[in-house]
């Protein structure tokens, strides 16, 4: 199936994902307070030892005015939010993911540096810093739905899983990660079936729709990481040898090539991926209206001094 | 495991600018303004700050239908870590001081 396709196909399902979730909100457009919707997402981040910060600044957003001083408030918060450490699981994820796209980063600059990919092409440049960007807001993202609760081992078993699927089809060799084009019935397995096994078990483990949503995007966004590694480490090793490619090319012009499919794979590989778990998320909260719903910690409630200011 | 490093100087800022009248509750915007941080530096500083014990932190009632304000003032261990501190240390390039966030 053609890229685009498959691009076009994603954006389709998740917008009528979004219609049948709040049909009047998705015609209506964002209703509230950008800044409090975006801080109300980042206190959300924050773990339960920490979701007294979550209120104290939604509190403190309440008394600023100006629409720009909010947001800028509000955008600092979210940055505080992500930076600040997370607890147990979610922070041995994090650091996790964070040593992945290390990984991948460091192999990216060693074939630049190898293959004189760096040497005046500001194409080399804008793929380049199109991947960095890509891998940071990959871990950005996976370190947002680490943090939710719930998600962290379900999600990384999922994308382990889904990594190790799409590695076993190619027989953990780097010549097959290079070059072998999947057959259709492989595809299948790979792009629907597994994704699709991964948002639906997830919701049946947490008992909860929502939660099974985020453990797929997780699942997706973590195994897109692994294999992006994987597959870079296999540029790394073949360099320009391998399976054959265009004869026109040069050495340079050949790994290039191949870093930028693998950036192609992993933007949209795990869109698909994610749309599918998505996918089967929601088909198996429907099927199951009635599964249990865990107990989510709500909001906090600070516990109001009788008068602060006149104590001091 | 807790980490054993000294304050930021940024953190240090902060620390002054609670110090100067230790009694008084602070705002968070308020404080972030006079120490010329944005909030995704300050707030990260202050929670560094309230776990050690060196700030402590309460809730001011809402008024009609405002959300409670958190406020924040040095607790009495912040206050001699700030008088432990050297005067001229502002930056990074001054030696460190010998009180450590644990010691507070």
């Amino acid at each position: 199936m053609p890229l685009p396709s498959v691009l076009m196909l994603c954006l389709l399902g998740i917008g009528i994902a979004m219609f049948r979730r709040s049909p009047q909100a998705f015609l209506d457009g964002p209703s509230s307070d950008v800044p409090t919707v975006l801080l109300n997402w980042a206190a959300g981040l924050l773990s339960e030892e920490r979701a007294e910060w979550g209120q104290a600044m939604l509190g403190e957003l309440d008394y600023i005015d100006g629409r720009i001083r909010r947001l800028r408030f509000a955008l600092g918060c979210v940055i505080a939010a992500l930076l600040l450490p997370p607890w147990g699981r979610a922070a041995a994820g994090v650091w996790a993911m964070i040593a992945v796209t290390a990984g991948s980063v460091g192999l990216y600059a060693s074939l630049a540096i190898r293959f004189g990919l760096a040497g005046g092409d500001w194409v080399n440049w804008a793929w380049a810093a199109i991947t960095v960007s890509s891998l940071a807001g990959f871990v950005l993202g996976s370190s947002a739905l680490l943090r939710r609760s719930g998600v962290a081992l379900p999600g990384l078993l999922g994308g382990l899983t889904f990594a190790l699927v799409s590695l076993t089809m190619t027989g953990f060799t780097f010549y097959e990660v290079t070059g072998t084009i999947m057959t259709f019935h492989e595809r299948l397995i790979q792009m629907i079936a597994v994704p699709f096994t991964v948002g639906a078990v997830g919701t049946l483990w947490r008992g909860n729709a929502a939660i099974g949503r985020r453990i797929a995007r997780l699942a997706a966004v973590s195994s897109g990481l692994v294999l992006y590694l994987y597959s870079t480490l296999a540029v790394a090793v073949l360099g320009a040898g391998g399976p054959p490619d265009d004869p026109g090319l040069t050495s340079g012009g050949i790994v290039s090539d191949r870093l930028g499919n693998n950036l192609i794979d992993l933007l949209l590989g795990t869109l698909l991926t994610a749309t599918v778990g998505w996918a089967g998320a929601a088909s198996v909260a429907r099927l199951r209206p009635g599964s249990p719903l865990p107990t989510l910690p709500g909001p906090f409630t600070p516990a109001a001094s009788p008068d602060p200011q006149q104590e001091a | 495991m807790q980490r054993n490093r000294p304050p930021s100087a940024q953190s240090i800022r902060v620390l002054r600018a609670l110090a100067a009248d230790p009694a008084r509750w602070r705002y968070g915007y308020d404080l972030a303004a006079e120490v010329q941080l944005k909030s995704g530096s300050l707030y990260p500083i202050l929670v560094r700050l309230a776990d050690p014990g060196l700030l402590e932190t309460s809730w001011e009632p809402g008024v009609i239908s405002r959300p409670p304000r958190h406020l924040y003032r040095l607790t009495s261990a912040g206050r001699e870590f700030v008088g432990a501190l050297p005067a001229a240390r502002v930056g990074r390039t001054v030696p460190h001081p010998h009180v450590r966030w644990n010691e507070a």
